[in-house]
């Protein structure tokens, strides 16, 4: 069974129609220019955005489970945050753990992996864009989600927490999870199983990197002329 | 937050043990006034005109002020969360404008006379009337921007309505002070059925008790407190019918008293952080507290009525605060 399930999903002027299965266990990139749809389909394949078509996750349509089990289920991590209010580092990684009863279980234990320990008590609004990605992060894994959804996580942080983070995913999908996350940077892209290639808010390409991340691609999809060889270079044609 | 972690946990039974403080001057302040042990006496209906006092003028203004102070400060909390804004308060979906237009109307047609009844009943259609306009946009997938803007236009809408009301009966001298004495806002002569009206502000109070930590989820957004378990729709639904309800019960007894459901979760927020698990119980004592402690200062200056001494007081200690900030 699929780990996730889109039939048919459309958002009006944003996504067109599209149908993707995303396998458990598997670390998925997502990739294409701005304005693509990227973050579209991770939001309404993470049941936040309504959209026409399906969705379900594990076979399951996602109008039939309940918010709260679906926040056990999946998580979400959004680019961007704003928070209005100065809650603590340590609250917003505590509210992961709302669907399961404010446990706090973990918390701590993803403070200390994404660096936070020092940071608990000071305000999310005083933390730089890349602290807020860990933040989000954390409060996105105590939540023991089988299914994470990650808006371009990458893109505010520094390279030692970035190849943490890709690290973290690995070992989720290794566990099980189902990691779709997208990114801008292609010369990580030999890291994931699959990548889900979107054009002009349409599905261009799906399938493993080797496959199908070709120079003709690049050239169609990024406007971009690719070296493959040791390691990705890029260059304008 | 100003309090550490340690004080945090303290600031309900401080702010119970103010109240209770407030309550005994309450009793004891006024035209005649009575020492604690008098106060006591009335209580107890061992002292005949004490126990009058007590019991037919000051206890049911109190308790007014209990209420209205709850009520007020628990809605302006509820629409900061809903709106995502800090700043926010029931003023600003029109929902005050509302029921002021409501009662307006209901004096100026000379219902009020008729019975003490009608004019609250005006007051909560106006206010209900008035949200639902604003309901019915969130139905049809409003977003936070259109709701606010929406509740400028109502403002405007029933600003005039109040307006017009006003200059038709210049004439009738004595609906028009009327009128003017309610817009002002104060809980003189509050009598036991005042209490009865404001009662329903309890259950209000009993229902948003829960609600503090999804609304904790609901400020950071729809989409994010939904990924995080909480039916955001249906939790804004109730938000929205709490606030409208304890708005449109406070304005009935009391007329328009301002600034408190601005003021009170600031300075709480300033104090013990955004968290509103926290801040809900903060805000319904704390509420009676500010709307308490004015009136009792307001009476103590002579008898300045409460919508006057709540911004009077409110506006400089907002601003105080505001330049404390770091």
């Amino acid at each position: 069974m699929n780990a996730v399930d889109l039939s048919d999903v459309a958002v009006n002027g944003r996504l067109e129609p599209l149908s993707l299965a995303l396998p458990r266990g598997s670390l998925i990139g997502l990739v294409g220019p701005n304005g693509a749809g990227k973050s579209t389909l991770l939001q309404l394949a993470a049941g936040v955005l309504p959209c026409a078509g399906r969705v379900a996750w594990q076979g399951r349509d996602l109008s039939e489970i309940p918010f709260l089990e679906r926040a056990r289920c999946a998580a979400w991590v959004p680019h961007g945050v704003q928070f209005e209010f100065g809650f603590s580092v340590r609250s917003v990684v505590a509210q992961g753990r709302f669907a399961h009863g404010d446990d706090e279980k973990g918390v701590d234990a993803a403070l200390a992996r994404f660096d936070l320990a020092r940071l608990a008590d000071r305000s999310v609004n005083h933390l730089s864009g890349g602290e807020q990605t860990r933040v989000l992060l954390a409060r996105a894994l105590v939540t023991e989600a089988p299914l994470q959804f990650w808006d371009e996580p990458l893109a505010a942080l520094d390279p030692r927490h970035g190849l943490e983070v890709l690290r973290l995913a690995r070992t989720l999908a290794a566990a099980g999870s189902t990691v779709l996350f997208s990114l801008h940077d292609l010369r990580l892209a030999h890291a994931l199983d699959q990548v889900v290639v979107l054009r002009d808010r349409q599905l261009r390409d799906f399938g493993p990197p080797a496959q199908i991340l070709t120079p003709e691609l690049f050239l169609d999809v990024f406007a971009v002329r690719a070296h493959t060889g040791p390691g990705l270079t890029l260059e304008l044609p | 937050m100003i309090l550490s972690a340690r004080m945090v946990r303290w600031a309900l039974p401080v702010l119970l043990g103010l109240l209770a403080v407030l309550a005994v001057a309450c009793l004891m302040s006024g035209d005649l006034h009575l020492s604690a042990g008098r106060v006591w006496a009335g209580l107890c209906r061992s002292d005949e005109l004490a126990a009058t006092i007590v019991w037919r003028i000051r206890m049911p203004r109190l308790i007014v002020d209990i209420l209205v102070g709850a009520a007020l400060s628990s809605a302006g909390l509820v629409m900061q969360a809903f709106f995502r804004n800090n700043l926010a308060n029931p003023g600003l979906l029109g929902v005050s404008g509302g029921g002021a237009a409501g009662a307006v109307i209901t004096i100026a047609a000379g219902w009020s006379s008729l019975s003490l009844w009608f004019l609250p009943l005006g007051s909560i259609v106006g206010a209900m009337a008035a949200s639902a306009a604003v309901l019915v946009l969130a139905r049809r997938g409003a977003s936070t921007e259109r709701l606010l803007l929406a509740g400028v236009a109502l403002n405007a809408l029933l600003g005039a309505v109040t307006s017009f009301v006003l200059t038709q009966y210049t004439g009738l001298y004595e609906r028009n002070a009327q009128i003017l004495f309610w817009l002002i806002g104060g809980v003189e002569d509050r009598t036991w059925e005042h209490v009865q009206i404001a009662l329903p502000i309890v259950a209000a109070s009993i229902l948003l008790w829960p609600l503090g930590r999804p609304m904790d989820l609901l400020s950071l957004g729809v989409a994010e407190a939904q990924s995080l378990g909480v039916d955001a729709r249906r939790l804004r639904r109730q938000l929205l019918v709490l606030s409208t309800v304890l708005t449109a019960l406070a304005t009935a007894v009391a007329g328009a008293v301002g600034f408190v459901g601005l003021i009170v979760p600031h300075i709480l927020r300033l104090l013990v952080g955004p968290e509103h698990r926290r801040l809900v119980p903060l805000s319904l004592v704390g509420g009676a507290v500010f709307v308490a402690g004015c009136d009792l200062a307001g009476r103590a200056a002579g008898g300045i009525r409460l919508g006057i001494v709540t911004s009077l007081i409110g506006g400089p200690f907002f601003l105080w605060l505001l330049r404390k900030l770091p």
